[in-house]
């Protein structure tokens, strides 16, 4: 379908919030990313867990959004923190609140499974709501009312491209005038309950004797994924009305493409023929050629099939491109942010298109033959970064891909 | 003092293809998982909806209603999207895990818990059941299910790449009652509406249409009030009122931030916002 969008129309950046393993603001994430450092870490063991020594990348300290709607912050559930305290940072920073009308502001929160998060937490603390019979309120409907929005607010969930999907749909949002600012991302936490599941799906690395290299992306010797928490929000904004009120622009959301796999609820997808459709359907949104695109995000988690399977949809995608492009995995130092990814790793293209940089994949000490790219080992590479593509790919087959572009 | 305004009828965002309501008692969702399908709907893979939450096991069997009752042979959903809208999805099997656990420990996890349990675990079935490979995803989870879903599907039909959306909505009549084991002690109707739409074209003159008013152009009809259950219900019957040019021939959806998704027949899709107003402003005199 035919973009009727215009220069004036293009959906840009005007706010940012971040919570997360690397730090908990753009410098602080950017500084971390390039630096090469990682969130991995040993975590306390849940009790009955299937290893007495467990990793993941942590969220150590949330902080204190100073939105209003945000007094009782303290008090709130850990979940409601770590969406909130990104999702008010993000609101304050665009500053729209009296120069966007409530009505006009919407609000999108990626997150896959809040029910059972909420459920288990509470369980854990001793409650009783899972074998309840409640219809709660939920998150983002809690954000909205904290917040002032009062424009529409949706939850959306696709696995692990969740808040990716949170980006795009705010995003049809404001091409067909329906708000005119949207706050979009997602977040998520870790919990022993999922902990469990993946591991027991064989999903996660179990490089338990040295948690700082087991998230290893398109290494041979990768096992699996890390888990992680915390997430990122934006404020999303027509071009020419953030220009007219003055607002900061941290970048372009110039493209979104989405497809299926349809292959399997919980094994991925080794053809990767529909991941490379959500990235030509992406770069044709932007209105870019794979030539103009300047560094890859790879969603590459550090599963055997997975990042094969992604390095070939790249390859598909970018055609002869693809050698002249870097790519590089931030996971490899975040660990997998799950519904919060999509918006952390968008998070890193603007790092990488202000600091000149891409962030490199750490602990890729042998590629995989399968997973041969232009990859940026180890530490980060000096290059000018202005269009950016990141991928996302979830369970149940959700393809993602948004195309990012550098603020004039 | 109300100033009322009455905006010209925003343009149709998509039209309707077919739908269908199912409800099915929780005692008979296990015989649902391997009933063959409805005739003139697709087979599913053997043992497909083995793994699935209630919600799926209805949420898909309302497609494949929906799709046998279409003119045969029906078409090509290649490139269809899903949305599905749960209510409160996947609390049998969260309770019952979050029992075990604490029992036995992770050990009692199962794998399938996140993938099936979670909120796109809908649309991800009906994409893998039925080879759609537009973008499928869940929306909402909780009481707002119809409007975040609507909402939603009103903007992404016309994502690129994608010809059409199914939309999934379900949930429990009554929540189900759980034991400190995570069983269910009642047995509740599980409901699922499905519904496909396409993008509105200039050639869908006789078509049911949906569209969106924004919330500028709606006048409030009273104070925003939670949706019960019986609103799924009043939909579908919209649904079938509507493409049957039935005793109603438009109807409204109000989001809870005002926006109203509305749905229209061919005959009435030129007089509805008219009437619509008007009724509006009878109720603003009253």
């Amino acid at each position: 379908m035919a973009s009727s969008r215009t220069p004036d129309t293009a959906a840009v950046i005007t706010g940012l919030g971040i919570v997360s393993p690397l730090g908990n603001s753009f410098v602080d994430v950017a500084d971390n990313l390039l630096a090469g450092r990682s969130g991995v870490c040993e975590i306390a063991a849940a009790a009955g867990a299937r290893e007495g020594r467990q990793f993941a990348a942590p969220v150590t300290s949330i902080p204190h959004p100073t939105a209003p709607g945000c007094d009782d912050f303290a008090h709130l559930g850990r979940l409601e923190q770590l969406c909130l305290a990104p999702a008010a940072t993000a609101f304050a920073d665009a500053a729209v609140a009296g120069t966007v009308r409530p009505q006009r502001i919407g609000v999108v929160l990626g997150i896959g499974a809040e029910q059972l998060k909420a459920w288990e937490l509470d369980f854990l603390a001793g409650g009783t709501r899972v074998f309840e019979p409640r219809r709660d309120e939920t998150l983002v409907h809690a954000i909205a009312r904290r917040l002032g929005i009062a424009g529409p607010a949706v939850a959306v969930a696709a696995a692990c491209a969740s808040s990716g999907y949170a980006m795009a749909l705010g995003r049809t949002w404001l091409d067909a005038g329906q708000v005119d600012a949207c706050l979009v991302g997602g977040c998520d936490i870790l919990s022993p309950t999922a902990i469990a599941a993946f591991y027991n799906l064989r999903a996660l690395s179990r490089r338990s004797d040295d948690p700082h290299k087991a998230s290893r992306p398109f290494d041979r010797d990768r096992d699996g994924f890390v888990m992680a928490e915390g997430g990122a929000f934006f404020m999303l904004e027509r071009r020419a009305e953030a220009a007219r009120r003055g607002a900061k622009v941290y970048g372009e959301l110039a493209g979104v493409g989405m497809s299926s796999d349809a292959h399997h609820m919980v094994t991925p997808c080794s053809d990767p023929t529909e991941a490379a459709r959500a990235i030509a359907l992406a770069l044709a949104d932007a209105g870019v050629v794979p030539a103009d695109v300047d560094y890859v995000n790879a969603h590459a988690a550090g599963t055997p099939v997975g990042d094969a399977a992604e390095a070939g949809a790249i390859r598909l995608a970018f055609g002869a491109a693809a050698d002249a492009i870097p790519v590089s995995s931030t996971k490899s130092m975040s660990g997998h942010l799950v519904s919060g990814a999509a918006a952390f790793e968008a998070v890193a293209c603007l790092a990488a298109m202000q600091r000149e940089a891409v962030p490199p994949t750490v602990n890729l000490d042998a590629v995989d033959p399968a997973c041969a790219l232009d990859h940026v080992p180890h530490v980060a590479r000096p290059h000018r970064v202005t269009i950016a593509a990141s991928n996302s790919f979830g369970f149940g087959g959700a393809n993602l891909c948004l195309v990012l572009r550098k603020a004039a | 003092m109300h100033t009322l305004q009455f905006q010209p009828a925003s343009a149709p965002a998509c039209v309707l293809e077919t739908h269908a309501i199912v409800e099915v008692p929780l005692s008979e969702t296990r015989a649902l998982r391997d009933a063959p399908s409805p005739a003139g709907a697709p087979a599913l893979p053997p043992r497909f909806l083995r793994h699935c939450d209630e919600h799926t096991v209805v949420g898909v069997r309302a497609v494949l209603e929906a799709i046998a009752a279409m003119p045969e042979p029906a078409p090509s959903f290649t490139r269809y999207g899903v949305i599905a809208a749960p209510r409160q999805a996947g609390r049998i099997a969260a309770a019952q895990t979050l029992a075990q656990v604490a029992k036995a420990g992770g050990i009692a996890v199962s794998p399938h818990i996140v993938p099936q349990c979670s909120l796109h675990a809908i649309a991800s079935a009906v994409s893998v059941a039925l080879g759609m490979h537009g973008p499928n995803l869940g929306t909402s989870g909780g009481p707002e299910a119809l409007s975040e879903g609507l909402f939603a599907a009103m903007s992404l039909v016309r994502s690129r790449g994608c010809d059409g959306l199914w939309l999934v909505f379900t949930e429990w009549d009554e929540e189900p009652i759980l034991d400190v084991a995570g069983v269910p002690t009642n047995d509740p109707l599980c409901r699922a509406v499905a519904v496909a739409v396409r993008p509105h074209s200039a050639a869908d003159a006789g078509s049911v249409t949906f569209s969106l008013a924004a919330a500028d152009s709606v006048v409030r009809r009273e104070p925003h009030t939670k949706p019960s259950a019986s609103e799924l219900v009043a939909f579908a019957w919209a649904l079938g009122m509507c493409a049957a040019g039935g005793a109603i021939a438009s109807w409204a959806h109000e989001c809870p931030w005002g926006a109203e998704i509305r749905i229209a027949s061919p005959s009435a899709a030129a007089q509805a916002t008219r009437a619509h107003g008007t009724e509006h402003m009878r109720r603003e005199a009253a």
